[in-house]
């Protein structure tokens, strides 16, 4: 762990390369898209192995996780993990798809602790299931709180809240 | 075994307190203090507490008068802002982004106008970039104030007098925002494309003059707190982050540049005119309370610094590119964006999918409160309870922004 940031200078290209080149055939789908922004696809039953890997890169680690966001595609949930190098000064986005009939990955709070609150997050809000994860409750909802609100199908019933 | 005393109907947060205080016990382990694990008190500190500045609920467990485990509960202030945007426009969208986090609007307006534009392809004129920097520098100090303020207020007798007279500060820099945009903290000022008005005629001798007072009153602050024993006891050394917890919690803002990652977007990922302005990004080395403390007073210097120079450099010209005119609509292509924006308290994201309609297909914040505070638990545990009111004090929560 350095105090400096961005000490590894390594153009995009050489970055996608490098990351091509560390995880063979685990990365569908590399493209640059902005001028420090990397989007990669993963299987989800490869996202644990990916993680770890990706957390102990040599030199270029994305040792931090700034966020996980979830999308409702209709037939499928994208969930995009944010993903940080310190050393290189560089951000990749994981994306993710998962079925809608059964939405549901590995926790990544054991490589990243700060993923804990976003997947709590994204099992209140959008109903997907983090296996493994250490404390699975909801967090910005109440505890009894029925569906998950950013879905696009989610309807809000009066009957489901008793106080109004 | 005895029950531990509880003061309340337990829901979710409180069973898991007590649940983690049984395994403890069952699986014997010897606590610093051995044979008090029993003797352990689960209070509810909060919702409604003058201390977590906001609905920042805290499920603590003493041991005595040592906290030993700390389960936050939020979503007291939860509007589902999220969900507004897939109904609203990207205009009609802008005066909610405000209220997330509420202290620092202006910026918080700044990383969705930002994330707006990338979709979109929208570059703003050139005294538009200004006069954002400028506003939301002000905004900057405006928060740190308040930020340190309160924090101060917190601690000891004499922060009663810090809060009057940063409050009594803030005033000027409030009137300076309602000026340019016509409100003191919900401000709708940000276009894509621009800013709505250009500045009001004296803004800028107004502005200057309010800076020129501004390093005095913070020679003053400092001299009131910085060698005043009873604050230096109740800060220094207390609520370490280390540079491995900057990394493993991804933290961002005074709390990681005190703990010695000079992280600043301002710097690392660089926006607007910023690459252009001379400014510093303030570090410390210990990270603990005091310095976080000392972080903020260093960049209200750095923001005045930062708001003399666009002063100078701001061009003639147009505040906004032609978008704003009816019917006010935006249409981005399909795809998604993320960009980042330095808020006072660290990396405020905005994560927008389009799918080319007048809507956000899906809006998603990074609030930078939201992920600061997963690191509370580790921090308060082992201290004292009133140590803890210090600790989250420092860390600068805004519930607006962690509830969304």
């Amino acid at each position: 762990m350095t105090a400096e940031i961005g000490t590894v200078h390594l153009s995009m290209d050489e970055l996608a390369a490098r990351l091509a080149r560390a995880l063979p055939g685990e990365l569908t789908e590399l493209r640059i898209q902005d001028p420090d922004t990397v989007i990669a696809q993963v299987d989800p039953a490869a996202l644990k192995r990916v993680a770890r890997r990706l957390h102990d890169l040599p030199e270029i680690a994305f040792d931090s996780l700034t966020l996980i966001s979830t999308v409702d595609y209709g037939p499928h949930f994208d969930c995009v993990y944010h993903l940080y190098s310190f050393a290189a000064n560089r951000y990749l986005e994981l994306h993710v798809r998962l079925p809608r009939g059964k939405p549901a990955v590995d926790t990544v709070s054991d490589v990243w602790p700060s993923a804990n609150w976003h997947e709590r997050e994204a099992w209140d809000m959008m109903g997907i299931r983090f296996l493994g994860h250490p404390d699975p409750r909801r967090i910005l909802l109440k505890d009894d709180w029925i569906g998950h609100p950013l879905r696009k199908d989610y309807v809000d019933l009066i009957e489901n809240h008793p106080y109004v | 075994m005895s029950e531990p005393f509880i003061t309340q109907a337990p829901d979710e947060a409180m069973e898991l307190a007590l649940r983690r205080i049984r395994q403890a016990d069952a699986a014997g382990k010897p606590s610093d203090l051995a044979g008090l694990a029993l003797d352990q008190v689960v209070v509810n500190m909060g919702p409604q507490h003058p201390s977590t500045h906001g609905v920042l609920r805290l499920v603590v467990t003493l041991d005595g008068e040592i906290v030993r485990d700390v389960i936050p509960v939020i979503g007291y202030l939860h509007r589902c802002k999220e969900k507004l945007a897939e109904k609203r426009t990207y205009y009609q969208y802008i005066p909610i982004v405000d209220r997330t986090e509420y202290v620092a609007g202006i910026n918080c307006e700044w990383g969705y106008v930002l994330t707006v534009e990338k979709l979109a392809g929208i570059e703003p004129p050139r005294r538009a970039e200004f006069i954002r920097v400028i506003m939301a520098e002000l905004n900057r100090i405006a928060s740190h104030l308040i930020g340190v303020g309160t924090f101060v207020a917190d601690l000891a007798p004499l922060g009663t007098a810090m809060v009057f007279y940063m409050f009594r500060d803030r005033e000027p820099i409030l009137d300076l925002l309602e000026e340019a945009t016509g409100a003191r903290m919900m401000f709708n000022y940000f276009r894509p494309g621009g800013v709505r008005f250009d500045l009001p005629p004296g803004f800028e001798e107004r502005c200057r003059a309010f800076l020129d007072r501004f390093p005095k009153l913070i020679d003053e602050y400092e001299s009131l707190v910085d060698t005043n024993a009873v604050f230096l006891q109740r800060t220094v050394g207390k609520g370490v982050v280390t540079r491995q917890d900057v990394v493993d919690y991804s933290l961002t803002g005074p709390l990681a540049r005190a703990a010695g990652v000079p992280f600043d977007l301002r710097r690392t990922r660089p926006y607007s005119v910023y690459p252009e302005l001379d400014f510093d990004v303030c570090t410390e080395q210990h990270g603990d309370v005091f310095d976080r403390y000392r972080v903020r007073i260093n960049e209200m210097r750095q923001s005045r610094k930062i708001i003399l120079q666009c002063l100078d450099m701001m061009p003639k010209g147009p505040v906004q590119v032609g978008t704003l005119r009816p019917p006010y609509v935006i249409t981005p292509p399909p795809g998604s964006a993320y960009t980042a924006q330095e808020n006072p308290r660290g990396e405020y994201g905005t994560y927008i999918v389009s799918d080319g309609s007048r809507y956000p297909y899906r809006l998603k914040f990074r609030d930078p409160c939201f992920v600061n505070l997963q690191i509370l638990p580790k921090l308060m545990r082992g201290n004292k309870i009133a140590d803890a009111v210090a600790i989250s004090g420092s860390m600068d929560l805004v519930l607006g922004g962690i509830d969304r």
